[in-house]
């Protein structure tokens, strides 16, 4: 799974967004290192859609835009459950491994 | 939607997306330009800006993926489109297939260089070209799908690099790979479906029997009969694709082999090629009605 794919999967865990939110949300979840392009925000919906891990939901009118929702489906829940699992397994794999040479796993940046 | 005044910016995001297929656009275009104009608030910005290059570029990418008929659960996509995606990527695993079985001939006649240097000159290292495509197609098969792509890259670089004053009869020596290689990069996106790697398996493996133990001389024959007997198949069965697959297939790859044959001293092979190619070619297709 691309990391784009996995962070609009998360955003969309949380509630229902059209786009643009999604746009926002995974810059936010990201902090910044993702800006999604429209182009590609519509790739990874198509793809998410076609293996039934999201689908439609609502649609509004706001400020004279069509904003059409997008939520996530069951399985859509579960494909993001197994990949946080995978994920957290390799954190934990490397985090091991850094402790064992005396350093801490995460670099303090701040 | 609501009255209100469309700032050149709109205009210029429209025009780009009209890249992206009529169905695709009737269905998502209002959203789209909704989105990239989102947070554009500023009149001059409305006014002076352009979709940047990396917009453009993902749009352009979407256009692609959606004409050969990807994001199809997504939408209402015509069949001729769903169709069209399923026939590109039928034609690049035609072709990989023929790759395969070019690629088991050039074993047989690498072992027969290898031992009988004095006669044919011995080995180079551009045959190692030569057995790419086996790899692109086992990689396919893993789901390693730009690894399958790099490899059918690699096995058509000989013909970008060997390009000749004969640019005709160099394209039509060199078309198949190249078409292969495009079919694959066209129809093998990350949203198409995975081919059957059972069945698939078994047809790789008897394109590279039948290259090996063959060579180059059975396998003119064994290919365009094959080709011939699918297309047979493909007709009975009302395999839509598979049919329109083959008849791309003939014109596009095989049909260069006929030609080089023709201008040997094998005429009357090539004759009875051609005419296999001809029928694969323009033979009718069938399609079974599923509604």
């Amino acid at each position: 799974m691309s990391e784009q794919t996995f962070l609009v999967l998360t955003a969309l865990a949380e509630e229902p967004l059209h786009g643009y939110a999604i746009v926002q949300a995974v810059e936010q979840l990201s902090e910044g290192r993702t800006v999604l392009r429209v182009g590609t925000l519509y790739g990874v919906l198509d793809r998410l859609v076609a293996d039934g891990f999201a689908e439609r939901d609502r649609e509004e009118v706001h400020q004279g835009r069509l904003r059409r929702y997008y939520k996530l489906t069951d399985s859509g829940v579960r494909a993001l459950q197994a990949e946080v699992a995978r994920l957290s397994a390799n954190v934990r794999a490397a985090s091991a491994v850094l402790r064992g040479r005396g350093v801490q796993a995460w670099a303090n940046n701040a | 939607m609501g009255e209100q005044r469309v700032s050149n910016l709109e205009r210029r995001y429209r025009l780009l997306l009209k890249v992206l297929p009529r169905w695709y656009r009737q269905d998502r275009e209002e959203e789209m330009v909704g989105i990239f104009l989102a947070d554009r608030t500023d009149e001059l910005d409305l006014e002076h800006s352009w979709p940047g290059w990396g917009e453009t570029g993902a749009v352009l990418g979407l256009a692609v993926r959606t004409h050969l008929a990807a994001g199809a659960a997504l939408t209402n996509v015509p069949m001729k489109v769903a169709w069209r995606g399923e026939i590109v990527r039928a034609l690049g695993m035609i072709g990989l297939l023929l790759g395969v079985f070019y690629a088991g001939a050039s074993i047989t006649s690498m072992v027969y260089a290898y031992q009988h240097p004095e006669i044919v000159g011995g080995l180079t290292w551009m045959r190692v070209f030569d057995v790419a495509p086996i790899v692109a197609f086992v990689a396919l098969l893993a789901k390693k799908r730009t690894t399958a792509k790099l490899a059918a890259l690699a096995a058509a670089l000989p013909a970008v690099v060997t390009v000749g004053p004969h640019i005709g009869a160099w394209l039509l020596f060199q078309l198949p790979s190249l078409v292969t290689f495009v079919a694959l990069c066209l129809g093998f996106h990350r949203e198409a479906p995975t081919p059957p790697v059972r069945r698939l398996a078994w047809w790789g493996g008897g394109a590279l029997l039948v290259g090996v133990l063959g060579g180059f001389a059975l396998g003119a024959f064994v290919v365009p009969v094959a080709a011939v007997v699918l297309r047979v198949v493909a007709f009975v069965r009302g395999d839509f694709v598979l049919g329109r697959a083959l008849s791309v297939f003939a014109v596009l790859e095989l049909a260069p082999l006929a030609f080089l044959l023709a201008g040997g001293e094998v005429f009357g092979v090539a004759l009875v090629l051609a005419v296999l190619l001809v029928i694969s070619a323009v033979a009718p297709v069938r399609r079974v009605r599923t509604s």
